[in-house]
């Protein structure tokens, strides 16, 4: 038997059922494209196009696992976690700032987030804590919310849209407290309290998928693989 | 391979670009568009989700698009990366560059406001003595803005004003709720016109290039359009003087290909166009290309809670509905602190209120939102900027984008004159709120940073003189008479309206010029 197979006579076993005999076509195609192939007898993608889609709901990893934190120090999550009690409690039936991971989901997204913001956040939290043991000789998770409230109110703003307090003590409290809010009420726990309260989903939101994906397209801090890419000096944008 | 040389390239799809398509394929003449991204399909591209089934949950992925605080995990796909398309300026002096590539461009998402300029802005030098005048008036426009609010179906009252020129419009004779007729009275009071908006209602509720201007286009049989090339360079032919090819990268494969055209129609938006002019080293013997970069100023504003509406009492009769306040300093009197001046966006809301209106936390700040639901009242300004020629875009020889095409250096901040303006915008508004009776939850006088209107404007002015101006009154480039820019990077001064209807009529009243000139074969 010849050592070598055509492709012709390849693609030829893998067909499973050989077609019907037919009219020759007027003019045969001189080297068709090759269709795309398994390491055996039956096509790849057969039947997909066929299928029904699954009939499942995609469970978020949040509705039966807990977020593993290990960004912030462990005197920063206590101190975040009563502030997010403190902040925002169970109320009227929904869930509060715990019940819903917000501050293992803040430890998350901060510790991916810019330093500055980083630094914004540990340096807030750790005067937060500071000031407890200063003034009632605990840290600020073991204090009562009235005392919280004697650190907090002098610090309460009301403000704009992209425009936060500029005083640092200030921009921390406020930022935190939005972000907290938002970790809440963004959260599937806050979502399902609103189905039992028989409300729509009010976050419920026109998700764009990427359309048409730059093939080269460089992640922040790593390296592209353009196969025709030109070297060319850079910098990071300003 | 093909030889084939295009009658008019144009570069770009959003509003601008799909006007010149439109007015040039009804004049008979064949079109090549080009775009930098691709064509999106909202039914195959979306999907309605939770923010918690997002990775982010709802909150912006961090690091991604710092500088466009209108995007949000739901829409961070629509606009452009700013690792993948950088641009430099010093962090002291930040600058929102917002950028839609996707077909049809930033025509796919605005907020529809529609608005002339007047001769104030027009002529604005001849009224105040600052800056330039336009080589032209509204009344050179009026025509090309007829025929534009036709096609977009503007919805506006005819108030006869001559700051707010009026216009073809659907008309809006609908009343007024109850707290925007105080708001009305308060403002006949201090002499402050508070009018009806007026918006682009376009067609199933888009008002796009791609459900405007395109179709008519394509319907023509003479436009062809290619998706996903980045053009990263126009050439001259050193024989006659004219733009004769377009070099061109494939976005996604980046393969290098060129395209011979017989004219040129610039269309890419204010920053890219001159971006293009510029690394293309033409059109620049005036020096100006890139200098006298506005935009508006966005930001400064009042929230308030209207006390009727509070527990429950907001009614429709009552509550909802929008206003908006044109210009009205520096007409016939002169403000203590600025020149030219701006206009207030007035909203009512009957939906829940932001908790940032509110200094309180946990069951005290429900107990507000709960109170105040319904009873929302806000405005905002829309600020002129004022032409600077230090107020400039260069390249930035040392940093390129995903395709190797040096990027843009933005330099430009705010003066007094906007700083000023805001102040008397923010202090007006709280003034016009306490007289009509509402409580005043939330103020900001700082403007966002420049770009953040998304309504960034000159760079290759027009005028009447080669020397100080880029292109002449048609939108044509005094150098090269086969380019013609038609986009915002034209304008002179900007005034507080939205540009788009300028932009349109601009672009229309060009690309019938052009196609004229074809005609009698001068280009």
């Amino acid at each position: 038997m010849a050592a070598s197979v055509s492709a012709k006579t390849m693609l030829g076993q893998q067909t499973v059922t050989p077609p019907p005999p037919q009219a020759a076509p007027p003019v045969a195609p001189s080297a068709p494209p090759p269709v795309a192939t398994a390491p055996g007898p039956v096509p790849w993608m057969r039947g997909l196009r066929e299928v029904k889609p699954l009939p499942i709901t995609p469970l978020v990893p949040d509705a039966v696992a807990q977020t593993s934190a290990h960004f912030f120090t462990d005197r920063q999550l206590a101190t975040l976690r009563q502030l997010s009690e403190i902040m925002l409690p169970p109320l009227k039936g929904y869930p509060g700032a715990i019940d819903a991971g917000a501050p293992e989901f803040l430890d998350f997204l901060i510790g991916v987030s810019p330093v500055d913001r980083q630094q914004m956040y540990q340096s807030g939290l750790d005067r937060l804590d500071a000031e407890a043991r200063q003034r009632f000789g605990m840290p600020f998770a073991g204090i009562q919310a009235s005392q919280a409230d004697e650190l907090l109110r002098p610090w309460l703003r009301t403000w704009m849209t992209d425009h936060p307090p500029a005083e640092p003590f200030a921009h921390f409290v406020n930022l935190v407290h939005s972000d907290i809010r938002t970790a809440t009420i963004n959260s599937e726990a806050w979502s399902k309290a609103e189905t039992a309260m028989g409300r729509e989903e009010p976050d419920v939101g026109l998700y764009w998928f990427p359309v048409d994906p730059d093939i080269h397209r460089e992640e922040p801090g790593r390296e592209a693989s353009a196969p025709v890419r030109h070297p060319a000096p850079k910098k990071q944008h300003a | 391979m093909t030889d084939e040389t295009v009658d008019v390239l144009i570069i770009g799809s959003g509003h601008s670009g799909g006007m010149a398509a439109k007015c040039l394929t009804e004049k008979g003449i064949s079109c090549l568009m080009l775009n930098a991204g691709p064509v999106a399909d909202a039914r195959r591209d979306t999907e309605p989700k939770p923010a918690y089934a997002l990775p982010f949950r709802g909150f912006k992925q961090p690091g991604r698009l710092e500088h466009v605080f209108q995007s949000n995990e739901f829409n961070a796909n629509t606009w452009v990366d700013e690792q993948e398309v950088p641009y430099t300026c010093d962090p002291q002096q930040p600058y929102n560059w917002v950028r839609v590539r996707l077909f049809g461009g930033r025509s796919l998402f605005w907020s529809r406001q529609s608005f002339r300029l007047s001769d104030y802005e027009l002529k604005g030098k001849s009224h105040d003595g600052f800056g330039d005048d336009w080589p032209i008036s509204l009344s050179d426009l009026a025509p090309y803005y007829s025929r534009v609010e036709a096609i977009f179906r503007v919805r506006g009252h005819a108030d006869g004003l001559p700051q707010y020129p009026d216009g073809n419009f659907v008309p809006d004779n609908s009343s007024w709720t109850g707290c925007m007729q105080r708001f009305v009275d308060a403002g006949k009071k201090m002499g402050v016109p508070v009018c009806k908006p007026r918006s682009s209602e376009g067609v199933d509720g888009l008002a796009s290039s791609v459900n405007l201007l395109l179709p008519d286009a394509f319907a023509t049989g003479k436009l062809r359009a290619i998706p996903n090339v980045v053009v990263r360079e126009l050439r001259v032919d050193p024989k006659t003087g004219l733009v004769s090819e377009a070099h061109f990268v494939d976005r996604l494969s980046r393969r290098e290909m060129s395209v011979k055209a017989r004219v040129v129609v610039l269309a890419a938006g204010t920053l890219e166009s001159t971006r293009l002019l510029l690394n293309s080293k033409i059109g620049n013997s005036s020096g100006v290309m890139g200098h006298y970069l506005i935009d508006q100023v966005y930001g400064p504003g009042i929230v308030c809670s209207v006390p009727e509406a509070r527990d429950g009492r907001a009614t429709p009769e009552l509550m909802g509905g929008a206003a908006l306040i044109p210009r009205f300093r520096n007409l016939d009197t002169k403000a203590k602190n600025f020149i030219r001046g701006y206009a207030l966006n007035v909203f009512s809301s009957a939906h829940p209120m932001d908790p940032r209106n509110f200094a309180a936390y946990g069951a005290e700040l429900q107990k507000k939102l709960d109170s105040y639901s319904g009873s929302g009242f806000s405005t905002g300004i829309m600020g002129e900027v004022l032409a600077h020629y230090e107020h400039q875009v260069s390249i930035d020889k040392n940093v390129v984008d995903a395709w190797n095409i040096p990027v843009l250096h933005i330099d430009t901040k705010y003066t007094d004159n906007e700083f000023n303006m805001a102040r008397d915008a923010v202090d007006t508004s709280i003034e016009l709120a306490e007289a009509a009776g509402f409580e005043v939850l939330s103020k900001n006088y700082d403007p966002n940073p420049p770009g953040y209107s998304i309504h960034e404007l000159g760079t290759c002015r027009m005028g009447d003189d080669p020397k100080t101006s880029v292109l002449n009154k048609w939108n044509q480039s005094h150098d090269i008479k086969n380019l013609v820019v038609v986009d915002g990077s034209c304008f002179v001064s900007g005034g507080w309206q939205n540009p788009t209807m300028t932009i349109l009529s601009l672009a229309m009243r060009a690309s019938e010029h052009l196609a004229e000139q074809m005609r009698q074969g001068n280009v």
